[in-house]
């Protein structure tokens, strides 16, 4: 690896720690009762009626 | 016969004006004339391809028709799985990627009688907008030479704009399908969060992956999606939801539908010709009868850090296999975007796709109370040229994929289904491109504005040079 990977890397390693601070901060204030399925039924939810 | 758009060169070929080995040939012929350069190509399977359409010829004369894409020459992304052929997801692996079964797109798309010419050039594991790959060459530009074709379905995009083939499919994980579809001045569907079977596709990001149509038109687009649409009981995610009568929707008067224009983060930092396409294409919409709205939007940051989270995590763990076992199959580059993935925590994993389904219904109840669809523009600038954005330490090539795609990514993570087309060209002929953003499965609604403006301009009339 070179020393520039090794740089690129460190930044983006860097970027994701920052990023898990703010999913943390964003997700402070989830409903007990949030889980990632709802995600579908949100779509099939708010579909046109056929 | 480079001309035709696929719904012309169909009915053509059911009208016996056209056969359908003379429209394969026709394209084989454009793939030896320019695909040296534009390398949209990976497996090109020529054979076979004039003996399915000498076979679909002998049908129609039989008084068979297959169905409404009969003997129109398609071709497929390379991370999807065609029986009989190899499938390297943009790698140097030729058998990158197996599955029991063939894509069921592709398999619904060859059962409507659509003739396979082959399989498309890709960013390795389609992780890229800038359609460079260290291993097949760089696709080029149609439009003009040494520019972005985008990524990652940079084959489709190239291949469909030059005439090489009719129609394509591409994946869309962050902006895969319009982005490329916006750089080539082409139509690209990303359908709805589980509208499009996935079964038979190499998964980048199980949560934002999606699989759709590309093409020179909107009719044409349509049409591929609606053959390739609906449940599949291969894809868990798979919507159980029919595909509906696409096709039959787009004729419908838009007028009375109301659409916005983000006031916010969309049109912040585009280039002036992007800036001004979008406007120009409200107001062609407002002539035809449509609300034109400036609708401030939820900020799409958070949904772009979600879907940070979820796509480096899953695919991460998608190729952990090759990283520990056979790492030398990737490129350096991959390699290195991979392993970062193997950082996340689980909890940060979960709380990401929590996060999702709040996002989600967020934006549904705040802008699809007041407007059926969202303008904005697919790409920030017209395709910059290949060695600009490729150059320079790793970590800035990143961040410079990361503004190219921001105006795309955030409607993966919300699943909403989006058309990219073209909506003007820069002073030197490069084109720019539109999304228009829809309610969840109300792929009709954004086919019938994006149809209606397209025959009200005339941008998809536009050809590259030869």
């Amino acid at each position: 690896m070179s020393d520039c990977d090794s740089a690129g890397r460190r930044q983006v390693q860097g970027d994701i720690a920052a990023l898990a601070g703010t999913i943390e901060r964003l997700a402070g204030d989830l409903a007990i009762g949030e889980e990632p399925s709802n995600f579908a039924a949100v779509l099939e939810a708010a579909a046109p009626r056929e | 016969m480079s001309d035709l758009t696929l719904t012309a060169l169909a009915a053509a070929i059911a009208a016996g004006k056209v056969s359908a080995v003379e429209a394969t040939q026709a394209c084989l012929d454009r793939v030896s004339r320019l695909d040296s350069r534009l390398r949209a190509f990976i497996t090109l399977d020529a054979d076979a391809a004039l003996g399915r359409a000498r076979a679909l010829d002998a049908d129609l004369a039989a008084g068979r028709r297959r169905g409404p894409l009969h003997g129109v020459p398609l071709a497929y992304k390379d991370l999807c799985r065609v029986r009989g052929l190899p499938t390297s997801c943009g790698t140097r692996t030729a058998e990158y990627f197996t599955s029991p079964t063939e894509c069921t797109a592709v398999t619904r798309l060859t059962a409507a009688g659509a003739v396979t010419l082959g399989k498309l050039n890709m960013s390795e594991l389609a992780l890229g907008p800038f359609g460079d790959n260290p291993h097949h060459g760089n696709v080029d530009n149609p439009w003009k030479a040494g520019h972005v074709s985008g990524g990652s379905s940079s084959g489709s995009g190239a291949a469909v704009a030059a005439g090489l083939a009719l129609g394509a499919l591409g994946s869309d994980t962050g902006g895969s399908i319009r982005l490329p579809a916006a750089c080539c001045g082409i139509v690209g569907i990303k359908p709805t969060y589980g509208r499009v079977s996935r079964a038979g596709v190499m998964p980048l990001s199980w949560s934002l992956d999606h699989l759709g149509p590309m093409a020179r038109t909107v009719r044409d687009a349509a049409l591929m999606l609606q053959v390739i649409a609906g449940p599949d009981p291969l894809d868990a995610t798979s919507s159980p939801r029919p595909a509906g009568a696409l096709v039959a929707a787009l004729d419908g008067s838009p007028a009375g539908l109301r659409v916005a224009v983000p006031e916010n983060y969309y049109l912040d930092g585009v280039t002036a010709d992007v800036g001004a396409a979008v406007e120009a294409a409200a107001r062609v919409l407002a002539g035809l009868g449509v609300g034109v709205h400036a609708l401030r939007l939820p900020d799409p940051a958070a949904a772009t850090d979600v879907a940070n989270i979820l796509a480096r995590s899953e695919s991460a763990a998608i190729h952990a296999r090759v990283l520990r076992e056979r790492p030398h199959e990737l490129g350096a580059a991959v390699r290195s975007r991979l392993e970062v993935g193997l950082h996340v925590s689980a909890h940060d994993y979960l709380q990401a796709g929590r996060l999702r389904a709040r996002l989600t219904r967020e934006f549904v109840a705040e802008v699809f109370a007041e407007v059926d669809a969202v303008l904005a523009p697919a790409i920030p600038e017209p395709a910059p040229p290949l060695a600009a954005v490729t150059a320079g330490p790793a970590d800035e090539i990143v961040r410079r994929m990361g503004r190219f795609s921001r105006l795309t990514r955030p409607f993966n993570v919300l699943g909403l289904p989006v058309v990219a087309l073209p909506c003007g060209v820069a002073a030197d002929g490069r084109p720019l491109g539109l999304q228009i953003v829809g309610r969840p499965f109300d792929e009709a609604t954004i086919l019938r504005l994006a149809h209606a403006y397209e025959q009200a301009t005339d941008w998809h009339q536009r050809r590259p040079p030869a």
